[in-house]
C-alpha cells in the first residue's frame, strides 16, 4: 500500500513558496536561512512529536537546465518539501505537529501559499494533505519496529554488552542473581528520549 | 588483455622487494626549473618493474609526488585540476572522511605533515646498511647539484630482527604481509586466495585496473585517472601513512584479558587479528596455530568466510576479516572485489621482545602504504566504512580492534560456542593501540610519464 510499509507511514509533502516580489529577502532564502539553523538531535522539533522516525525540510528551488537536447523547463513554483517517516496514522501525526509544535510548524509554512495556520487544526490538516504526494520509498534504516521499540533495543543492547563485560566468568549462581538484579534495574529504566543518538546505558 | 610493459611501471607498484632496511625521505621541491632537472638526472637510478634476471640488485630507488609536488613541476593547469578530488585535496584534508579525528587529528601530526611541506616520496630500499647509506648519498647529491629538492624529513624503516633473526613480524609480534592481490598480467607466482573469489570457489586476478591506471578495472572502465593519458598510464596512487603502535597498551591488555579468557592470550590475540601470531589463519585453524598451514603458499591465505557467518571460528570483527572481507557479505565475494588494496611497507624502531620494559612513547611502528587505482573506492572506503565503522557487518559503530581510532571504551566481540573451550567472550574498554603520525596521497607516476614531467612536456591538449 502506498504511504505505508509495515507500521510506518511515509509522508511526502510539497507546499509552493510563496513568490513575492516585493520582499526585502525572498522567501525561500528566508525559509533556507531558518531551516539551516533548526536543532537536530533532541533539540530537534520533531523530537516532540515523538512517533518521527526521520524528518527531513528542503527547498526545491527548480528543474535544472542540462542543455541541448534537453528543453528548457522549469517548475510552476519553489516548493518546500517535507518528508518524515512515523508511526501511527496520518490524521493523528498531522494532530501533533499543529498541537505539540504550533509555533515551529508555523515559522516553517508560513513562507508557503495558502498556509492557514495551526491554530486551526482541522484546516492545517486539509492543507497539509492538500500538498501531499504518494510515497513509495521509505528511509531504509527504519524497520517495522516503533520508534520507542528500536530505542528501547538499542538501550538495551548496550545494556547488556556491558553487563556482559562486567560479569562474563562468573560462577552461575553469582551469574544469575547479577543477571536478576540487572534485569529489574533495566526494567525499570525509563524511555530513552527520542532523538537521542548516544548509548543511554543504565 | 595485453602484457604489461613492466619497464614502464616503477618496480615499487609491480612487487614488494622484501629488502631488509628502507629509508623513506620526503622532498621539498625547488618552485623553478630545478625541480624538472632534479627529476631528470634521478630518472636512470629509478627501479622498474624489469626481471632481475642477474639476482636483486643492493638497492631500489622509486618517487613518488604529492598534488602540491606535481605543481611545482609545473605540469600545466589542465593536467593538474584532471587528478580526483581525493587526491588534489590531499590526506590532511580528507581527515573527516577517514576518521582521522581526535587523537589521530592532523593537530597531532609530525611537524612535516602537518604543515604540508613533503611534495615527494622518495623510497629506497636496501640489502645492507651500506647500500643504503652509499645509495642515499648518491641521491643527496643529485639534489645538491640540480638544487631541485631538498630533504625536509625522513623515515628509516626495517625488518625487524627476533632472535637475531630478519622476520616478516611487525612490533605486536604478528607476521605480516600476506595477502595482498593478485592482478591480470603481472608475472607473479600466484596464491589461491589473493585475487577475486569465482563462482566455481576458484581465485582469479583481479582485474589490472584496480591498481594501474590506464587499464580495464572490476567495473570494465578505465580508473578515473589524470589527463593526457600517457601522464596516467602505467601509475597509481599511493597512501603514506605513519602509524604509531602503543606496544605496550597492547600487551598489558592481552595479559589482562588473556587471564578472563578461557582460550587465553595468545588465542585471544589471534581472534582479534585473525590470524595467530605466527601467521595462522584463525579461520583455517581456529584452536592453535599451524606452521604447516603458514608455509603452505596454497593453504596461508586460501580461505573464505562464506561458512562462518556466525563468526565462531574467526570473529566477524576481527582485523583481516573487517580488511578483506572475502566472501563474508555474500555475492560470492564481488562486493569486495573493487575494494582491494596493495600494502607495502616495514616496521620502525626497535623490536621489544616479549618481557622487555616496554614504553608507549618510544617510536615504535609500522611506515604503511597502500597502493590502488581509486583512493575514494578503495582505500578511503576500506578506512572509512570497514575500519572506523561496523555496519557492514552488523557490528553498528564498532571500529576494528587493531586499527579503530579510539580513546578506551571500544568493544569486541569474540563469537563463541557452546563448546566450553571456545566461549564468546566481549573485550570491553579496548584502548586505541594504533596512532596515526602523518602522511599524505601521491601518485606514483609510470616511467614515460616520469620522463614527460622531466622534461616540461606533458600535454593535456
Amino acid at each position: 500500500m502506498p504511504n505505508e510499509s509495515g507500521s510506518v507511514y511515509g509522508l511526502t509533502i510539497l507546499s509552493p513558496i510563496i513568490d513575492d516580489p516585493h520582499a526585502r529577502i525572498s522567501h525561500d532564502l528566508q525559509l533556507r536561512m531558518h531551516l539551516g539553523a533548526l536543532p537536530r538531535g533532541e533539540d530537534s522539533p520533531f523530537a516532540k512529536v515523538s512517533s518521527t522516525h526521520m524528518a527531513r525540510l528542503t527547498v526545491m528551488n527548480d528543474v535544472v537546465y542540462v542543455g541541448m537536447p534537453a528543453c528548457e523547463e522549469h517548475l510552476q513554483s519553489q516548493y518546500l518539501v517535507f518528508e518524515s517517516n512515523f508511526d501511527g496514522d496520518l490524521d493523528t501525526y498531522l494532530r501533533r505537529m499543529a498541537t505539540e509544535i504550533p509555533d515551529h510548524v508555523d515559522s516553517v509554512w508560513s513562507h508557503c501559499i495558502g498556509y492557514p495556520g495551526a491554530g486551526d487544526v482541522a484546516a492545517f490538516e486539509s492543507y497539509m494533505k492538500k500538498c501531499q504526494l504518494t510515497t513509495t520509498f521509505y528511509f531504509a534504516d527504519v524497520n517495522d519496529k516503533t520508534v520507542q521499540q528500536t530505542l528501547r533495543a538499542l538501550q538495551t543492547q548496550a545494556a547488556v554488552a556491558s553487563f556482559i563485560e562486567r560479569n562474563q566468568g562468573k560462577p552461575a549462581a553469582e551469574l544469575q542473581n547479577a543477571f536478576t538484579k540487572f534485569l529489574g534495574k533495566l526494567r525499570a529504566a525509563p524511555d530513552p528520549r527520542p532523538g537521542s543518538g548516544k548509548d543511554q546505558s543504565i | 588483455m595485453s602484457k604489461l610493459n613492466e619497464t614502464d611501471i616503477q618496480g615499487f607498484v609491480l612487487r614488494g622487494y622484501n629488502f631488509p632496511l628502507a629509508r623513506y625521505m620526503f622532498l621539498h621541491l625547488a618552485d623553478d626549473d630545478r625541480a624538472g632537472q632534479f627529476l631528470d638526472r634521478l630518472l636512470p637510478s629509478i627501479t622498474t618493474g624489469e626481471h632481475w634476471d642477474d639476482g636483486k640488485p643492493d638497492s631500489t630507488v622509486n618517487i613518488a609526488f604529492t598534488h602540491k609536488g606535481l605543481r611545482r613541476l609545473r605540469l600545466p593547469a589542465a593536467s593538474l585540476l584532471s587528478f580526483p578530488v581525493e587526491f588534489l585535496e590531499g590526506m590532511q584534508a580528507r581527515s573527516a572522511v577517514l576518521g582521522d579525528t581526535g587523537r589521530n587529528a592532523p593537530e597531532r601530526w609530525e611537524s612535516i605533515w602537518r604543515e604540508e611541506r613533503v611534495n615527494a616520496w622518495l623510497g629506497v630500499n636496501a640489502m645492507s646498511e651500506q647500500a643504503l647509506e652509499s645509495c642515499c648519498a648518491d641521491m643527496l647529491r643529485i639534489m645538491e647539484e640540480t638544487g631541485g629538492a631538498s630533504v625536509v624529513g625522513w623515515q628509516d624503516a626495517a625488518a625487524l630482527k627476533v632472535d637475531g633473526q630478519l622476520t616478516t613480524k611487525e612490533h605486536f609480534g604478528f607476521t605480516d604481509g600476506f595477502g595482498n592481490p593478485d592482478y591480470l598480467g603481472f608475472e607473479r607466482s600466484t596464491q589461491p586466495g589473493q585475487g577475486k573469489l569465482m563462482p566455481d570457489g576458484s581465485w582469479a586476478p583481479l582485474a589490472t585496473g584496480e591498481l594501474l591506471l590506464g587499464y580495464a578495472d572490476e567495473g570494465g572502465e578505465l580508473p578515473v585517472a589524470p589527463i593526457p593519458h600517457l601522464l596516467a598510464n602505467n601509475g597509481t596512487f599511493m597512501v603514506y601513512r605513519k602509524l604509531h603502535q602503543n606496544v605496550a597498551a597492547f600487551r598489558r591488555y592481552l595479559e589482562e584479558k588473556g587471564r578472563q579468557y578461557v582460550g587465553g592470550k595468545e588465542k585471544l590475540a589471534a581472534k582479534l587479528v585473525g590470524r595467530w601470531r605466527d601467521g595462522t589463519p584463525v579461520e583455517l585453524s581456529p584452536d592453535s596455530p599451524d606452521p604447516a598451514i603458514v608455509m603452505d603458499k596454497k593453504r596461508n591465505v586460501n580461505f573464505t568466510f562464506g561458512n562462518d557467518n556466525a563468526g565462531t571460528r574467526c570473529p566477524i570483527g576481527a582485523h583481516v576479516r573487517r580488511t578483506n572481507p572475502r566472501d563474508a557479505f555474500g555475492f560470492e565475494g564481488r562486493l569486495t572485489n573493487r575494494r582491494r588494496i596493495t600494502r607495502r611497507g616495514l616496521p620502525y624502531g626497535p623490536y621489544a621482545p616479549e618481557g622487555a620494559e616496554v614504553r608507549d612513547d618510544e617510536e615504535r611502528g609500522v611506515a604503511f602504504m597502500v597502493l590502488n587505482a581509486n583512493l575514494a573506492r578503495q582505500f578511503e572506503f576500506v578506512q572509512q566504512q570497514w575500519i572506523e565503522y561496523g555496519n557492514d557487518s552488523h557490528l553498528g559503530n564498532e571500529k576494528d580492534p587493531l586499527l579503530g581510532n579510539r580513546d578506551e571504551g571500544g568493544s569486541f566481540l569474540i563469537q563463541g560456542t557452546e563448546d566450553p573451550k571456545n566461549p564468546p567472550f566481549l573485550c570491553g574498554a579496548l584502548p586505541g593501540f594504533v596512532e596515526l603520525r602523518g602522511g599524505d596521497y601521491f601518485f606514483i607516476p609510470g616511467m614515460t610519464a616520469l620522463k614527460m614531467m622531466s622534461t616540461g612536456t606533458v600535454d593535456p591538449r
